[in-house]
């Protein structure tokens, strides 16, 4: 079974808690003994308590005494094993998300994007947390629990064994009316979330488009489907919640049965003058309580268990997936001149489906390139493969003659400044998105990069100015905004080569030509690359590379491509002429 | 508080009977110590045989009437939860549905989501637990208590000194945890931001070589969250140990006290063990009471949260003014200027235009000009700060918004389309237009052979955001669905940005052409798209810099000329 491996793998993180972990178990073993115990010491306290002028108190203090010690001790191991149990529990579940975090910034991005970003942190948030519960459910609950229904039925057996019989027998009925309800409300409840489920998409879709709703007056036809919904919720619900409900009188109504059969069987041996005390018979009747109760709760631990195994399981896969191959020792680039050189490149993202083939561009050194070409023709890619964000299948990149696969990936992705179509804004001060936490720079020469992005003038209109925080991905800037910081940040500090995937999509043409203006002089002495749609982005390039179906399939100046009358012109007509 | 508790009303028969009915069963549970000591008193001490069969058969019976009164207790408990949850979410989805624009901006959607399902949930099931056991803890503990004193005064004493003392450990320990749990849930939001903002920004983190520097800031907060969630641990863990040593105490107390008592005649010995019954019985009701507060706290936190969107109240202002200007414009702009909410300035400021019956306005303009705005005005999706919006004359504060709103057709910037089939979607527009209706509707807008192109036609499924068709796709059927209405008044929010020019020049030609003739407002980047109109509005930070026509502009508007030159170059040389 896979799950033996994730339990290994847990035990492994927690080996460095052993002795944590040995304490802890060491504590519940005594703590659950000495629960145990004092029913008996209490037991033999009262049997002291005879009929009026017999009570034996001289021989009741001692015993009152040593009660109170296993109270203190019992008290005192129950807290400190609490406190390792926390311990433990936390600081694996800590060490996972360290380890699982780590892992996040080596892992390729291969993996990354097959991976939706919603489910990764699910892994390393969720699963964690739900694991760290089981665990810490598993020891306090699912060890104690075994631990006093063994105990329990020893102390019964050394009182009575008739009567441990008669309660061991009855017990497992308890364990048995618990599983037929929950086999039977499972349908209830799937039911329930299937209805839930439909309700939240609709809740979603509507509230997500509420202004369109409101725009087509459509709110009475939204309440209708609503309330249709919503009814048939309530149905399912209430059966779900009162079924399911009525597990806990059920297994109640057990557990009065059996405290009724100690009861009888009790006062009858004691009658017939079998030794039984009615001390003992008041221990009988606690551990009878004690007894049921750790039943009752280990049905739930272990599916709670089951659960945090498999979040657990969740966890590791994450952990322990194929890192980048490591680059240490390797060279480092450094004052890069440009030159980049693309020989024979091959490359797809999945095996059958060829993107990139043979592909070959020399760049000169502060060469401005333009990529254009259909959608899906491989500009993406060609970027991702320049930033090494990829390895290439076949073929050699390089940058100043240096193999950039022997080079380290940090040494190489320094070289390039890169601006995305797909703007990313941290929680954080306009400041901070700006810096992206590098130190030793000045106010002036933030706003100094302000001002060559034409992001100064919006950024000074914010109710705090650089020092405004914005929200998640960017709160309440607008798409071309967004953009405008991204371009901020490379003004900053310029690397030696530019990479511009349609970085100013979203931003007006007018603010757009202003932006070229500063880029065009960034560029100078710079070699880039820049993907984009819009003429007036391309038309200025050194290099056009024209590419189709991941290969480029025309190359040169705007004006040369225009003049050779191929897929050049034809894809500029149909995109400019109107 | 209020307000969620008025939704209890249609419920009160089940809830004042849910707790009756638990009451009536915890009753019967405090009587099983008092059978025990009889047991032990009359039939052991006497060796009556058939006494003890009868008392067991009490025994019995108690359990089998315990278990029908508990059951019937669940039963109205869920009724009551489950139909208050019902209607609680009937009454937000409802109110949501009255939100202005600027309220559904302030708020956010995805919280508005969660309040409408997890909250609601939790507080489902937080009226559940306390309709079935926040009345019976206490009346079990309190009840043992009085149930001690039926047995003996002065032994009942020592329940009466122990439960104030157990009562004041646990509410001091709870009170000391819920802030640092509070505290634990916001250290892990903090950790889930980290981890989500390094997977959505990979690509740049990567770029700028900060993996390091994030591995860095996520352990800071990772240790913290450890750290904070450890100290909660180690409060929280105080609980059982305290209540232990609490109750056994007592129970120590009990039995000596009472052994003394006993031995002067004043108690019998069966007594002794039903008071030391009933301390057990006290210890696991306060366990139970205590995990139930956990639930209780967090149910009344989602209730406020629930109630927050109770509270709020669409802004839209309404005014009586039904005075009708004497200009024939259909949609007409007196010195509108427009904020939005907590924005620190105007976003539109002192706009005046007219725009005859049937005329095409062209609206164009940089980043944030306020393009958008202007037209979200005419629907009366905001207010305006100042000056008015007239449609037909009438002042839009004046006119009922669904009225107003039925003759506007809106194509909004991010073309949306709604699970259904294509046949539902356009029905949005008018709920009587025939097939016939519709298909005039999607060639007007282009959008015919994509009813073709797919399986079923019109009957063809839309997936949840219309995410099987492109982008493209989705704007001509939003434009078509729109345009189902017959609107007189038309806006095109930006909407044909992924049309080839081609395309987008057949639809303006064809919605030019349409026998009701609608005052047509066309928003875009593109000049070509607009430079056929009557008259085009330049926007510029949120000030008009100029109207007119194509020429005109040309001829005089700087920023206009600028637009155009971007997108044409300086001679035209491709127009």
């Amino acid at each position: 079974m896979n799950n033996t491996s994730t339990v290994i793998k847990v035990l492994k993180r927690i080996k460095h808690y052993l002795p944590v972990l040995v304490i802890s178990l060491v504590l519940a073993l005594i703590s659950v003994a000495l629960t145990l115990l004092l029913p008996i010491i209490i037991g033999d306290a009262i049997d002291l308590i005879t009929s009026p002028g017999n009570v034996d108190t001289e021989a009741m203090l001692p015993l009152l005494y040593n009660a109170a010690v296993v109270i203190a001790f019992t008290a005192i191991a129950q807290w400190i094993m609490n406190y390792c149990n926390n311990k433990i529990a936390y600081n694996v579940v800590k060490d996972l998300r360290a380890q699982a975090f780590e892992k996040l910034q080596k892992l390729p991005f291969s993996y990354l994007d097959t991976h939706s970003s919603g489910d990764v942190v699910s892994r390393i948030i969720s699963d964690a947390d739900q694991f760290a519960e089981g665990l810490l459910l598993g020891f306090t609950q699912f060890f104690t629990g075994i631990m006093t229904i063994i105990g329990t039925i020893v102390f019964m057996l050394s009182i009575n064994v008739k009567i441990t019989l008669v309660v061991v027998l009855i017990t497992p009925l308890s364990l048995f009316v618990a599983k037929f309800i929950a086999s039977k409300t499972y349908a209830m409840f799937k039911a329930q979330s299937s209805v839930r489920g439909e309700q939240t998409a609709f809740i979603d879709e509507m509230i997500n488009h509420q202004k369109i709703v409101q725009a087509f007056n459509h709110t009475d036809e939204s309440m209708e489907r609503f309330d249709e919904i919503n009814d048939r919720l309530a149905k399912c619900s209430l059966r779900a919640v009162f079924f399911s409900s009525t597990t806990n009188p059920s297994t109640r109504f057990i557990n009065n049965l059996v405290y009724a059969a100690v009861a009888l069987t009790g006062a009858l041996s004691a009658l017939a003058g079998g030794g039984l005390t009615i001390g003992n018979l008041s221990a009988l009747l606690s551990y009878a309580n004690q007894y049921t109760k750790p039943f009752n709760e280990i049905s739930g631990v272990i599916t709670e268990l089951q659960n945090s195994i498999a979040c657990a399981a969740r966890l590791f896969e994450l952990i322990e997936a194929e890192p980048e191959p490591s680059d240490k020792g390797f060279d480092t680039l450094e004052d890069v001149s440009g030159e980049v050189g693309v020989k024979n490149v091959s490359f797809s993202y999945v095996p059958d489906k060829k993107l990139i083939e043979d592909l070959s561009v020399d760049v000169k050194p502060g060469q401005r390139v333009a990529i254009v070409g259909p959608t899906g023709c491989g500009k993406t890619t060609l970027i991702n493969l320049l930033m090494r964000f990829y390895d290439v299948n076949s073929g050699t990149i390089t940058v100043d003659n240096k193999d950039i696969s022997k080079v380290t990936r940090h040494s190489l992705r320094a070289s390039y400044g890169m601006v995305l179509q797909d703007t990313w804004l941290r929680a954080g001060t306009i400041r901070d998105n700006i810096t992206l936490g590098k130190e030793n720079i000045t106010d002036a020469e933030v706003i100094a990069a302000a001002k060559a992005a034409h992001s100064h003038s919006f950024i000074k209109r914010l109710p705090n100015g650089y020092d405004t925080v914005i929200g998640e991905d960017g709160g309440g800037l607008s798409q071309g905004q967004k953009q405008l910081l991204c371009i901020t940040r490379i003004m900053l500090s310029p690397p030696p080569m530019l990479i511009l995937d349609e970085a100013t999509s979203s931003i007006d043409t007018r603010t757009e030509i202003r932006i070229q203006k500063a880029f065009a002089k960034l560029m100078q002495g710079r070699t880039s690359f820049i993907v984009a749609h819009r003429l007036s982005t391309i038309k200025e390039a050194d290099v056009i590379l024209v590419m189709k179906d991941g290969n480029v399939i025309e190359k040169g100046s705007h004006t040369e491509l225009l003049a050779a009358g191929g897929f050049y012109k034809t894809l500029y007509n149909s995109q400019f002429a109107g | 508080m209020r307000k969620i508790l008025k939704f209890l009303n249609g419920y009160i028969k089940e809830i004042i009977a849910a707790p009756l009915f638990k009451l009536i069963e915890a009753a019967f549970d405090l009587t099983v110590p008092l059978v025990i000591a009889a047991i032990i008193n009359n039939g052991i001490k006497t060796g009556d045989k058939i006494y003890i069969y009868k008392m067991c058969a009490v025994l019995v019976l108690l359990a089998f009437l315990g278990l029908a009164f508990s059951i019937t207790a669940q039963f109205f408990s869920a009724k009551a939860a489950v139909g208050v949850s019902s209607k609680l979410r009937r009454a937000v989805f409802e109110k949501i549905q009255d939100l202005s624009f600027s309220e559904l901006d302030t708020v956010g959607t995805s919280t508005l989501i969660t309040r409408i399902t997890s909250d609601i949930n939790q507080i489902q099931n937080g009226l559940n637990l306390t309709l079935r056991l926040l009345l019976r803890s206490p009346f079990i503990v309190f009840g043992a208590m009085i149930m001690a004193f039926t047995i003996d005064v002065q032994g009942a004493l020592v329940f009466a000194v122990a439960i104030p003392i157990l009562l004041i450990a646990v509410f001091a320990i709870m009170l000391k945890t819920m802030p640092l749990f509070k505290k634990v849930q916001a250290g892990l939001d903090r950790v889930t931001g980290i981890t989500r903002e390094n997977l959505t920004g990979v690509r740049v983190i990567r770029a700028f070589c900060l993996e390091k520097s994030e591995s860095d800031k996520f352990k800071e907060s990772n240790d913290l969250q450890n750290s904070i969630q450890q100290f909660a641990g180690k409060i929280s863990a105080l609980l059982n140990p305290v209540t232990y040593i609490i109750i056994n105490v007592a129970v120590i107390v009990l039995v000596y006290t009472g052994a003394l008592r006993v031995n002067l005649g004043e108690l019998e010995q069966g007594d002794v063990v039903a008071l030391y019954n009933y301390m057990a019985q006290i210890l696991v009701e306060l366990i139970k009471l205590a995990s139930l507060i956990i639930s209780i706290t967090k149910a009344i936190a989602c209730a406020g949260r629930v109630e927050a969107v109770l509270d709020l109240e669409s802004s839209l202002e309404h005014t009586d003014d039904t005075s009708i200007s004497s200009s024939k414009a259909k949609v007409e702009f007196e010195n509108v200027s427009l904020r939005y909410k907590g924005a620190g300035a105007d976003s539109l400021e002192n706009i005046s235009f007219k725009a005859m019956p049937g005329e095409t306005i062209g609206i164009i303009g940089g980043t944030g000009s306020g393009k958008s705005s202007l037209v979200n005005l005419i629907p009366h999706f905001y207010d305006a700060a100042a000056g008015r919006v007239l449609v037909d004359g009438k002042d839009v504060k004046s006119i009922d918004p669904v009225l107003l709103r039925d003759k506007i057709g809106i194509v909004p910037q991010k073309a949306v389309l709604f699970k259904g089939t294509i046949r539902e979607n356009m029905l949005w527009g008018n709920p009587d237009a025939t097939d016939a209706d519709i298909y005039k509707a999607l060639e007007a807008a282009q959008a015919k052979d994509v009813v073709d192109s797919k399986d079923g036609g019109l009957d063809a499924e839309v997936e949840q955001h219309g995410r099987n068709f492109s982008g493209g796709q989705r704007q001509r059927l939003t434009i078509a669905r729109a345009l189902t209405k017959k609107p007189e008044i038309l806006i095109l929010d930006d909407s044909s940005s992924a049309l080839d020019y081609a395309t987008d020049a057949k639809l303006r030609s064809a919605v030019k052409s349409l026998p009701y003739h609608p005052t047509l407002f066309i928003v875009s980047q593109r000049t070509s798209s607009i430079m056929s109109a009557d008259r085009i509005i330049v926007l510029d930070d949120g000030e008009l810099c100029g109207i007119g026509t194509h020429e005109e502009l040309l001829a005089d508007c700087e920023v206009y000329r600028e637009i155009h030159e971007s997108q044409f170059g300086k001679e035209g040389e491709n127009a």
